[in-house]
């Protein structure tokens, strides 16, 4: 899941962007308004995490706009501004929920879940596919009821691909959501991580398109 | 007795009793003299028309006795011998006067006339206390009604004297219903001209006292909202350092919860000197200060700071550079834009500080070669929690606001300008020492 965080202070940036890579995420940052709205622009993410009182350009000005491109991204907005005014003006603007800050980690996390399982249009917590089953709080896969020890990164390319079954995922789409834009790509790390997905869920459960990419097939 | 009523209703009623009295004596001191000249007409009337019938008749047609009228009529002969005596009962003088005479007799005042005629002497008298009584139901009569009036005058003056004092208790059950968060003014409504400036001055008060609440409301309102931002950082931390999957995520959760921690801190410590430097709060009193040795202090408390991030502080001060303050306020002052010009110099540049005398009072100059405030925004960076784009971390935000307040109290003038590095020059002109 590749998740944008929008804030301009860098001591909660960097401990959002911690806890939310230790969640398996891939998160890019930026501090400005006027660099999140052209960060939108250009590139593709699952969720948003948008903080209001910026330098550059307000955020509620950069939702508004990204709203108006017909993005319908999950926005959240997280900012110190606690007054009824600002959070009906948020949510009115765009906003799929609204935090204020001091806010605690797990429930972000939580909302976080709700907003993407909600965007792929599932209704229940766990993701099935087959008889494998994927719990996006919990962190754990089953495979026909049997728990199934993954890396973060091959957890990361299941989420991903069970996210949306049928649809192809390139190469380069998966590595989005694998890394951030200041981390380092090795070669091959996408097939090594499908390669330990099918031993540890079967050989057919993720199939190759050649030239094309990875996906997981319709049920 | 405290009361404007009261104090009316009894001066008032008092001052009536008194006039009323004072009429009663005057009436009385009038009528006296009245009845006076008339019975003394009388008395003389009386004899000269005895005088008439004594000489057109014999000794023994003696007039009647007049009996209710108190007069005693007494003849006697010219050879000294009383030949009548109208009411023998009565106690008088055996002796016969001649024209108008008071006479003190054993049963009180006596007036007489008497009458010199040919064949003796006719007297006419009359007791005294005829004419004091007659005097003294006259006073009575004008006493009386006045003082029985006195119970309604009371009743009068409570009602007049409550109704005009019904604009002041308007006045308090409007000043009843304020508190800090109803400052209204109070409504003009039709108010005597003694009240209006009370209320007029009341009004001034309550716009003055709304004016500080909403100050000292949107203060906290801000400080508030500048908390949330450290104390987001110390809650994620924390809640990091529990979830910390490894010792050393666990090591850099602990390092970032400190950092966030002493930031928090600092915001704090600035709100309390913001709050201390409010002019309002004169605790010290100012006094001629060496304005270098504050500036010498203050280099001092940055020196970490500074070494920390490789700055060089460069302070040159004129000796005895006196200024009228308070040393410890200074000290903060010059601190405060040191720590700035410090944060914001770009590394292996250099900081400097001057303390001039000149001939208008003493000079502060604190440069850097940062990247200085934009023209536009040089009246907004004094505001407080005012932040520039992607500045430095760590900063409250209130810097130049205590550096403002702490100058206002010295009454010196803290302008920004370029500083020939290209960074932020800060000029604090001091007036001079009387």
């Amino acid at each position: 899941m590749r998740v944008l965080v929008v804030e301009d202070d860098q001591m909660i940036a960097n401990g959002l962007l911690t806890a939310l890579r230790q969640d398996g995420y891939a998160v890019e940052w930026t501090g400005d308004g006027a660099a999140a709205a052209a960060a939108l622009h250009t590139s593709q993410f699952d969720l948003v995490l948008l903080d209001l009182g910026l330098p550059g350009r307000d955020g509620l000005d950069v939702l508004r706009e990204f709203r108006r491109r017909g993005n319908a991204t999950p926005v959240i907005i997280v900012t110190a501004r606690d007054e009824r005014r600002d959070r009906v003006r948020g949510l009115d603007g765009g906003a799929d929920d609204y935090i204020v800050k001091p806010f605690d980690l797990d429930e972000l996390a939580a909302r976080m879940r709700s907003l993407l399982r909600r965007a792929a249009g599932r209704i229940e917590r766990c993701m099935r596919h087959g008889g494998v089953k994927l719990d996006p709080a919990a962190h754990t896969v089953e495979c026909s009821g049997v728990p199934v020890v993954l890396s973060a990164h091959e957890y990361a390319v299941l989420e991903a691909l069970l996210q949306r079954p049928g649809a192809i995922l390139s190469r380069a789409q998966l590595e989005d959501r694998l890394y951030g834009w200041d981390q380092p790509v090795e070669s091959n790390a996408v097939e090594v991580y499908v390669h330990g997905l099918r031993r540890k869920l079967g050989r057919d459960f993720i199939y190759t398109v050649r030239g094309a990419g990875y996906f997981v097939p319709k049920q | 007795m405290n009361s404007i009523r009261t104090r009316l209703l009894v001066a008032l009623l008092a001052l009536s009793a008194v006039a009323s009295l004072l009429a009663g004596a005057l009436t009385y001191q009038r009528v006296l003299v009245e009845t006076s000249t008339l019975f003394d007409y009388q008395l003389r009337q009386m004899a000269l028309s005895l005088r008439n019938q004594v000489s057109l008749a014999p000794r023994v047609q003696l007039p009647a006795d007049p009996g209710d009228t108190d007069f005693v009529i007494q003849i006697w002969d010219p050879f000294g011998a009383r030949v009548y005596r109208s009411r023998p009962g009565l106690p008088i003088v055996n002796r016969a006067v001649l024209g108008y005479a008071d006479l003190e007799l054993k049963g009180g005042p006596w007036r007489a006339f008497g009458l010199q005629t040919f064949d003796g002497v006719i007297e006419v008298a009359q007791p005294a206390r005829i004419r004091e009584s007659l005097a003294r139901s006259a006073a009575l009569r004008v006493v009386v009604p006045l003082l029985l009036l006195l119970p309604v005058l009371g009743a009068a003056i409570t009602a007049v004297v409550g109704g005009s004092l019904r604009p002041l208790r308007r006045v308090a059950a409007e000043v009843e219903q304020r508190d800090a968060d109803s400052l209204a003014p109070i409504g003009p409504g039709s108010l005597p001209r003694e009240i209006a400036p009370l209320v007029s001055e009341l009004n001034q008060l309550l716009v003055r006292l709304g004016r500080a609440f909403a100050q000292q409301r949107s203060f906290i309102a801000d400080a508030a909202h500048e908390l949330r931002s450290p104390l987001t950082a110390v809650r994620l931390q924390l809640q990091l350092l529990d979830r910390a999957p490894d010792e050393a995520a666990r090591l850099e959760a602990r390092v970032s919860l400190g950092a966030a921690v002493e930031r928090a801190t600092h915001l704090i410590e600035q709100l309390l000197t913001l709050a201390r430097s409010e002019p309002q709060d004169h605790q010290v009193a100012l006094q001629p200060v060496p304005l270098e040795r504050a500036a010498e202090a203050a280099v001092e408390d940055s020196r970490v700071l500074a070494d920390a991030r490789r700055v060089d502080l460069d302070l040159q001060a004129d000796p005895d550079t006196r200024v009228q303050g308070d040393e410890e306020a200074l000290r903060t002052l010059v601190r405060n834009l040191v720590d700035n010009a410090v944060r914001y110099a770009p590394p292996g540049t250099q900081v400097q500080v001057r303390c001039r005398r000149a001939h208008t009072g003493a000079m502060l100059e604190v440069m850097d070669a940062g990247p200085g405030i934009p023209q536009a925004e040089r009246t907004r960076a004094f505001d407080r929690f005012y932040r520039r784009a992607n500045s430095p971390q760590g900063g409250s935000g209130l810097g130049l606001a205590i550096v403002k307040a702490i100058a206002e109290r010295h009454g010196a003038r803290v302008s920004l300008s370029d500083a020939p590095e290209g960074g932020l020059r800060v000029a604090v002109a001091f007036p001079q020492v009387l």
